[in-house]
């Protein structure tokens, strides 16, 4: 997985965003605020090949239940798929 | 994860002034324009413009905004002059964007042929903010020298037709009052946002000779007359009743300037030189592109100790004391680049900004009653009510 080369995803003083670049600005002129964890998520597109490689990482790496992080990080990677920002 | 840049921006500009971050820029890349406006605060001739300095390079402001993002700059206006006059402009946009960076620009819209076109299409800006300067030929050349209105409206209504982001600016004088209802009709057949200004700052950048006066501009009286003109017709009229119940409830318009944010008092109330700044064409650091002072030297001493004193020396800078307890304050614009413009200090008194804003109070205050008596304001406004403090 992994987010298109179209968005930029930013950190600003503990906050993060993703830029629409590109294409992606030509449909979206706006930013999407991403929550930390998300944040962490799209980093781990590099490194995992999938979603539930990914959900055990958010289960070592925050305090929560493997259950929570499977659904937490299932919803998230929908609500990129939704909003088109995946390749 | 959601979608709401507004509330977005205003965010980051909150916590940038909190913590002293530069989370907008001004990056002002040259001061060479195509038009050559009466009003302008910016534009040299070469001769003075080389005398002054010189531009920086492509590299140089790529540097400095790579500099700003690792400090948190999100959003940047390129502006000039005429940006779009520079031949690396696409260059320097393309890399800005590849920062991640939002990035608006101000221009005149008289530069863009097919080539920018199909090039913004690609990747469009946040914003286009284009000088809409009247609605002829014989009144941009009074005004810009230059007869380019048919290109300009074209142009504009190509880049809205394109989907992309466009507001009007309009800075109106006597040399273009009379359009102001063809400027109107524009904003509403083509759907897009008008900001209409009848108060021109004193060029003091271009010479500080100016300081006190602009030939371009209204006297104070006919200024407050065509604010609320502008104010009158660019509102739908419920909004336009509640704003004068406001106002005449001694209550702060909601609707404000949103780069320029704020409210008089002792220190800078706005953005300038707290979350945002300005840099020069030839490499200066301000607060704000309308200011002579304070200014720092990221070329001489590197973006970041230049943003720190930047900040340091904004903080001292001390606003008219009588703007604290005027009856009109809630009504006022007056900022720290307004008073040294009209005074050629920070505290002084800027007589002109007093009676233009006085006079529009007193225009206010006349509507309020004929809409007191025609009902409205009981229909529209009766929940606006004045602030306890």
């Amino acid at each position: 997985m992994k987010i298109k080369n179209d968005y930029v995803l930013r950190e600003i003083a503990g906050d993060h965003v993703l830029v629409p670049t590109g294409e992606a600005a030509a449909k979206y002129n706006g930013l999407f605020a991403v929550t930390e964890v998300g944040a962490r998520i799209i980093e781990l597109f590099s490194e995992c090949e999938t979603e539930e490689e990914i959900a055990s990482k958010i289960f070592d790496e925050y305090d929560v239940d493997e259950e929570t992080a499977k659904n937490d990080v299932h919803d998230f990677i929908e609500s990129l798929k939704t909003q088109d920002i995946l390749e | 994860m959601s979608s709401v840049e507004p509330i977005l921006s205003q965010y980051f500009h909150n916590k940038g002034c909190r913590l002293g971050l530069p989370v907008a820029g001004n990056f002002e890349l040259t001061p060479r324009c195509n038009f050559n406006c009466k009003m302008c605060y910016v534009h040299l001739s070469k001769e003075e413009a080389d005398r002054r300095g010189r531009e920086l390079t492509a590299d140089e402001w790529l540097g400095f905004a790579e500099a700003a993002r690792s400090k948190g700059l999100l959003f940047l206006l390129l502006t000039g002059g005429e940006p779009l006059i520079r031949p690396d402009f696409k260059y320097i946009y393309t890399e800005l964007r590849k920062m991640g960076i939002m990035v608006s620009i101000n221009t005149n819209a008289s530069m863009i042929d097919d080539d920018y076109f199909e090039f913004f299409k690609k990747d469009p800006p946040m914003r286009f903010n284009i000088s809409l300067y009247g609605t002829s030929d014989d009144t941009y050349e009074s005004l810009c020298g230059n007869r380019s209105f048919e290109k300009v409206l074209n142009n504009i209504k190509r880049l809205k037709g394109a989907g992309m982001a466009v507001k009007l600016n309009v800075l109106f004088g006597p040399s273009n009052v009379d359009d102001m209802d063809g400027i109107r009709r524009i904003s509403e057949e083509t759907g897009i946002p008008i900001k209409p200004t009848t108060y021109l700052y004193p060029p003091i950048r271009v010479s500080c000779d100016e300081t006190g006066g602009n030939k371009a501009r209204f006297s104070a009286k006919e200024a407050a007359y065509y604010d609320f003109v502008c104010d009158k017709e660019r509102f739908e009229h419920e909004m336009f009743v509640k704003r004068t119940a406001a106002l005449c409830r001694g209550i702060k318009s909601e609707v404000s300037d949103e780069e320029c944010d704020g409210v008089p008092s002792e220190g800078i109330a706005c953005r300038a030189g707290r979350s945002s700044f300005w840099m020069t064409w030839d490499g200066k650091m301000m607060p704000c592109g309308m200011m002579v002072e304070p200014v720092t030297y990221p070329l001489r001493d590197g973006f970041d100790a230049a943003w720190k004193e930047l900040r340091a020396k904004t903080e001292e800078i001390l606003m008219p004391a009588e703007c604290k307890n005027c009856s009109v304050r809630h009504a006022c614009h007056v900022c720290a680049a307004s008073t040294y413009a009209e005074t050629g200090r920070f505290d002084g008194k800027p007589q002109y900004i007093c009676d233009m804003v006085h006079e529009r109070v007193r225009y206010y205050k006349d509507e309020y009653k004929r809409l007191e008596e025609s009902g409205d304001l009981e229909r529209y406004a009766s929940e606006v009510k004045p602030n306890e403090n």
